[in-house]
């Protein structure tokens, strides 16, 4: 019988964080991993060199299949990480929220001490129809995209369905598009730095039935680095390490129609509860979340799957702007989320982790400071939450 | 005559022979609608003439996919290298018309009264369309799903065979379900659900496999049905007819054209609005 061993004897801490601006980026891979890696490095306080680094864990789609096998090794071999022992983690647009789950376990194990967990996508390189074949790979392809379904397909099929189920319309996606433009505008790393009205977003031009544009976030260019480090090396790098509290992962069927319920995501709520329990925290402890809004109806779901709101209120939540900077119990996506902030599949688990880090050590632009931040939760969805992975951060450990 | 209109198709049933033919004309000839073709129109027929009776074995005439047609339908498919005749044929006319016939029985191909104006334009831009979609030499950035895949879980898809499980009826079936380690015993589901959710793509945001035909269509629309016998699944609307998209909305499933790539056709299961 296989048991779990005691892993309470060593904590892990992000001690260095740091991304690319997401967007049109004039980067590759390479160039764009470099920089995200090299400001990561950068952000360590103390004396720090990559060839510390133990493991290193990279999440991305390989978006376009440029360089589908050994992407990983490609990318270290750009950031001066030669010859450490890396892999590429793939779950969909989780990708690297996994890859931050496996650093940190690493870590765990004791077989490493010092752990890189990045992600990366370059998407904005390829022609809109190859960018919708890939778009869509992520899905069940013999059933799901046999019957036309592309993510925004499924995420629309979700939302009518939460419609008809409680007591929400297209209203209350539309209130969470313009508060993460709004968290967005402030944020100089944001694919979308820009407000937009509710008559705007109510507006948009139509992609998927009832979802617009406005409740679809961008394809974007972009790469995410943290560095990870058990207790006893933490100490050494920083005075201000943000400690992983928590971690949680699970994974439910991947086509829509299997599940009994789709107005929920079982995924997100098993690894939550197992995230929080491990943080000792509740919802309610949480400061701020960055949660995976690739549509604004996956925001509203994320809220009540998280426990931020009551099943069935999270339409309500975002009616109220309970989730705006600062004016609830905890905000929600104050980087801008996926939706302003932009969406480099691969990448954007850990560049969740780095506004983490910021915000938990008083580093982000003082317009958008969540105030007081003292805890914090990721989460990252893969596909339409096939795979999910959470994460719960304190100052204190 | 009065036809009987089935799966969209009209239907012309005699004791010997079935006669399936497209609702559509143009300038006074049958033409196929947007996503039929005459493997369309045979399994329409055959699964009308289960209805009546066994149909123990078919031959299909050289361009008709019977693999597909056997999948949807359960009917196995004659060998031509079989000692004995096949039980019944499938015959082709040039005007979107097919028979199934026992074998070397008299057909009477009949008139029948229901005809459906097609719009000029858009018959052949859709014509046009399949196509370039069926040269061997379009290779789309759509989704592959390859022949190997495509017959794997052909029986399940076509036509709707589900399995007892452990914990009830599942569709589709799924490989480790087993009962007391045999393999779980099959059932086939009712081609009947109601509407749960449905969503209709722009054009410009349909997967790719779709981009030659969905701006002529205006999008493509999918519905989650309910399933009559529980399992849930999502489908296509059929591209010819106008669906009813309201909540617990009674639709059928239709054997119909979904895309091609390589030279292949992968057909599915569409949904239709059932009115009363």
């Amino acid at each position: 019988m296989l048991r779990h061993l005691p892993t309470g004897m060593v904590d892990v801490a992000v001690v260095g964080a740091g991304q690319t601006k997401y967007g049109n980026h004039a980067l590759g891979l390479k160039g764009m991993w470099a920089e995200a890696a090299s400001k990561a490095f950068a952000s360590i306080d103390g004396d720090f060199s990559p060839s510390t680094i133990d493991e290193a864990f990279i999440g991305s789609i390989a978006f376009g299949g440029s360089q589908l096998g050994n992407t990983a090794a490609l990318l270290t071999e750009h950031s001066g990480m030669e010859g450490i022992a890396v892999r590429r983690v793939e779950n969909a647009c989780a990708s690297s929220g996994f890859a931050l789950r496996d650093a940190w376990m690493a870590i765990k194990s004791g077989q490493a001490d010092v752990v890189v967990a990045g992600g990366i996508e370059k998407m904005n390189d390829l022609t809109p129809e190859r960018k919708r074949y890939w778009l869509g790979v992520s899905g069940d392809t013999e059933w799901e995209r046999l019957a036309g379904l592309t993510f925004p397909g499924t995420y629309a099929l979700m939302a009518r369905r939460y419609f008809h189920e409680f007591d929400s319309n297209h209203d209350d996606l539309v209130n969470v598009s313009v508060k993460n433009h709004l968290h967005g505008s402030m944020n100089p790393l944001a694919h979308i730095q820009k407000e937009v009205s509710f008559e705007k977003a109510a507006g948009g031009f139509m992609v998927a039935d009832p979802l617009t544009l406005y409740d679809c976030c961008p394809t974007s260019d972009g790469a995410s680095c943290v560095v990870l480090a058990a207790d006893h090396v933490a100490n050494q790098l920083t005075d201000t390490p943000v400690w992983i509290r928590g971690s949680g992962a699970a994974s439910d069927h991947l086509a829509l129609h299997d599940r009994p319920s789709i107005t929920q995501l079982k995924a997100t709520q098993i690894a939550s509860s197992k995230a929080y329990s491990m943080a000792g925290l509740e919802a309610k402890n949480i400061d701020m979340a960055e949660v995976h809004d690739c549509f604004t109806i996956a925001e509203v779901l994320a809220t009540e799957d998280l426990g931020f709101a009551a099943r069935g209120e999270g339409g309500k939540f975002a009616r109220q702007q309970k989730g705006q900077l600062n004016h609830g119990n905890t905000t929600i996506n104050p980087s801008g989320g996926l939706k302003s902030k932009g969406h480099p599949l691969g990448a954007t688990g850990t560049g969740q982790v780095v506004e983490v880090f910021k915000q938990l050590r008083g580093e982000v632009e003082s317009a958008r400071q969540v105030r007081d931040a003292e805890t914090a939760l990721t989460h990252n969805v893969g596909g339409s939450g096939a795979t999910c992975a959470v994460h719960v951060f304190g100052r204190d450990r | 005559m009065s036809a009987t209109v089935w799966m969209g198709y009209l239907i012309d049933h005699r004791d010997n022979f079935t006669v399936v033919q497209s609702p559509f004309v143009l300038d006074g000839v049958r033409v196929f609608g947007a996503d039929s073709d005459a493997t369309t129109l045979a399994v329409a027929g055959l699964l009308h003439r289960l209805q009546h009776g066994e149909v123990e074995s078919i031959s299909v005439p050289e361009g008709m996919d019977g693999l597909s047609l056997s999948m949807a339908t359960g009917v196995p498919l004659h060998s031509s290298e079989a000692d004995t005749s096949p039980a019944w044929d499938v015959l082709m006319s040039d005007e979107a018309t097919v028979v199934l016939a026992r074998h070397e029985s008299d057909v009477e191909l009949t008139s029948m009264d229901v005809e459906v104006q097609a719009d000029p334009d858009f018959h052949h831009a859709m014509q046009q369309a399949w196509n370039q979609e069926l040269a061997a030499t379009h290779v789309s950035q759509g989704a592959y799903v390859s022949r190997a895949q495509y017959e794997e879980a052909g029986s399940s898809r076509l036509s709707l065979t589900g399995q007892v499980a452990d914990k009830g009826l599942v569709w589709p079936p799924r490989f480790n379900h087993m009962v007391d380690g045999s393999p779980a015993d099959k059932r086939d589901l009712q081609r009947t659900g109601t509407v749960q959710t449905w969503t209709t793509l722009s054009a410009a945001g349909a997967p790719s496999e779709f981009s030659l035909r969905a701006p002529l269509l205006g999008g493509i629309s999918t519905v989650l049905l309910q399933l009559d016998d529980g399992p849930k699944g999502v489908f296509l609307t059929v591209d010819d007819e106008d669906a009813l998209f309201e909540m617990e909305a009674p639709m059928e499933l239709v054997f119909r054209r979904l895309y091609a790539q390589e030279g292949f056709i992968r057909y599915g299961l569409k949904a239709r609005t059932v009115y009363d």
